[in-house]
C-alpha cells in the first residue's frame, strides 16, 4: 500500500517536472540588464524585447535584434498598438510590427488590452478601455486585422490601471475571458497588473484569476510596483510576496507550458538579487505544478 | 456604451489639464458639449475621481520618459556590432 501510495506521488511529481521543464523563466530585454542577461544565459530562458523599439530601424539594427536571438530564445511584445479599442488600428503601426517579427521570427508576439490615443491624442501608456460589448468587439477586430497582418495573433496582456475605466458595465474577468474568446487569442496574464487592480479596486485576486481563462494563458508577466494612494504598476521594485503566491496559483490551475518574464524597468538590482527572482518564479512555478491533478498536467 | 467619440473624451481627459478641470467643474454640460450620448454622459458624471487625477499624472510622467532617447537599442546595436554574424557566446 505504501509503495502504491508512492508509485502514485511519484507520477504526481514526475508529472509536475515534465510540465515544469517545459515553463520557462526570462528577463525583459534592458539596456542596463545587457551585460547580467548575455553572462547568465544559462539561468535565463527567454528574454522579452520591446518591439516598439525597432519600429524604424535599418537593418543593421533588426540584424542586431536577430542576433540576440541566435543567442536566446525572444518573444516580442508590443505597446503602442492600442488594440482594446472600438477605434481600428493603425496600419502603419501594425505593418512596422509585421517587419520586425518577420526578421526576428520570435516564439510569440504580444500586446497589451489597452488603447493609448484616440481623437487625435496620444496618451502616452497604457489606457484601460471602457470594459463593454463595444470593446470586446474592436479589440476582436482589431486581432483580425493584426493576425493578417502580421502573420500570427498577438498574445492579449491585461493591463494595470489607478481608475476605474468610466462606462464599464462589466467586471475584468469577464471582459478579459470575452475579449480572449471572441478574438481566438491567448493570453499573456501579468500578475502584478491583476494584484494591483485587485488592491486599487478592492476585489480579490485569486478568486478574479480562477475566473480568467486560464486554458489560453500561455504567457506571464511579473513585476513590481509602490504606493502613490493606489498601487502603481511601476517596474521600479522586486515582485511582492502577493504575486510569487499568485504564481504558484496559476501553475497549480494553468494546462500548458507557461512563458514567465520578470519585468524591470530601473531601479535595478544587483545581478544575483534579479537572478535570485528568477529562481524564486521558477520555485513559484514548480510549488504549483506539485499542485496538479495527473490528467491536467499531462 | 463606448465609442470612438467616448474613447476620444477620455483620451482628453487624461492628457489635456485644461479638459480635465472644465470637466470637474461640471461633468455633465462638458460631456455633453463633446457630443456624447446621454449614457455616456452619466456614466462620466460618476467617474472614479481619485483615479482620473492619478492616471493623469502618470500618463504625464509616462510622455515625459518617452521623449528621452532610445537607449536601449542603439546599446544593443553597439553590443551586437561586436559579434560576427551567427557567433554564440
Amino acid at each position: 500500500m505504501a509503495v502504491g501510495v508512492a508509485v502514485v506521488a511519484d507520477a504526481v511529481v514526475g508529472a509536475a517536472v515534465t510540465e515544469a521543464a517545459r515553463d520557462r523563466v526570462g528577463l525583459g530585454w534592458r539596456p542596463e540588464l545587457a551585460a547580467t542577461i548575455l553572462t547568465h544565459l544559462d539561468r535565463i530562458d527567454v528574454v522579452e524585447v520591446i518591439a516598439d523599439d525597432y519600429f524604424d530601424a535599418g537593418r543593421g539594427a533588426l540584424r542586431a535584434l536577430r542576433t540576440l536571438a541566435v543567442q536566446v530564445p525572444v518573444v516580442l511584445h508590443g505597446v503602442s498598438l492600442g488594440l482594446a479599442s472600438t477605434l481600428a488600428v493603425d496600419r502603419a503601426r501594425l505593418d512596422a510590427m509585421a517587419r520586425v517579427v518577420e526578421w526576428v521570427a520570435p516564439d510569440a508576439w504580444s500586446e497589451h488590452l489597452a488603447f493609448v490615443r484616440a481623437g487625435g491624442r496620444e496618451i502616452g501608456h497604457l489606457a484601460a478601455p471602457p470594459r463593454t460589448a463595444a470593446t470586446v468587439e474592436g479589440t476582436a477586430r482589431n486581432v483580425a486585422w493584426a493576425r493578417r497582418v502580421v502573420g500570427a495573433a498577438p498574445l492579449l496582456e491585461n493591463v494595470a490601471t489607478l481608475i476605474d475605466p468610466p462606462g464599464s458595465d462589466r467586471d475584468e474577468p469577464a471582459w478579459i475571458s470575452e475579449v480572449a474568446e471572441t478574438a481566438g487569442v491567448d493570453v499573456l496574464l501579468d500578475l502584478h497588473n491583476l494584484y494591483a487592480n485587485a488592491v486599487n479596486f478592492g476585489f480579490d485576486a485569486r478568486e478574479a484569476l480562477a475566473r480568467l481563462p486560464v486554458e489560453r494563458v500561455s504567457a506571464v508577466h511579473l513585476a513590481g510596483g509602490r504606493w502613490i494612494g493606489r498601487l502603481l504598476d511601476d517596474h521600479l521594485h522586486d515582485v511582492p510576496d502577493a504575486v510569487f503566491s499568485l504564481l504558484t496559483e496559476l501553475a497549480s490551475i494553468a494546462p500548458r507550458p507557461l512563458t514567465v518574464i520578470i519585468e524591470r524597468d530601473g531601479n535595478f538590482p544587483l545581478p544575483a538579487r534579479l537572478l535570485a527572482e528568477l529562481d524564486r518564479a521558477r520555485e513559484a512555478l514548480a510549488r504549483g505544478r506539485t499542485r496538479q491533478p495527473c490528467e491536467s498536467a499531462a | 456604451m463606448s465609442s470612438p467619440r467616448f474613447e476620444a473624451f477620455l483620451a482628453a481627459l487624461y492628457v489635456d489639464a485644461d479638459t480635465r478641470q472644465r470637466f470637474l467643474a461640471d461633468p455633465h454640460a462638458t460631456a455633453r458639449q463633446a457630443g456624447l450620448d446621454a449614457s455616456e454622459v452619466d456614466a462620466l458624471a460618476r467617474i472614479d475621481r481619485v483615479g482620473l487625477e492619478l492616471a493623469a499624472r502618470s500618463f504625464a510622467s509616462k510622455r515625459a520618459a518617452r521623449s528621452r532617447p532610445r537607449l536601449g537599442r542603439r546599446l544593443l546595436d553597439a553590443g551586437a556590432r561586436l559579434l560576427r554574424p551567427g557567433q554564440v557566446l
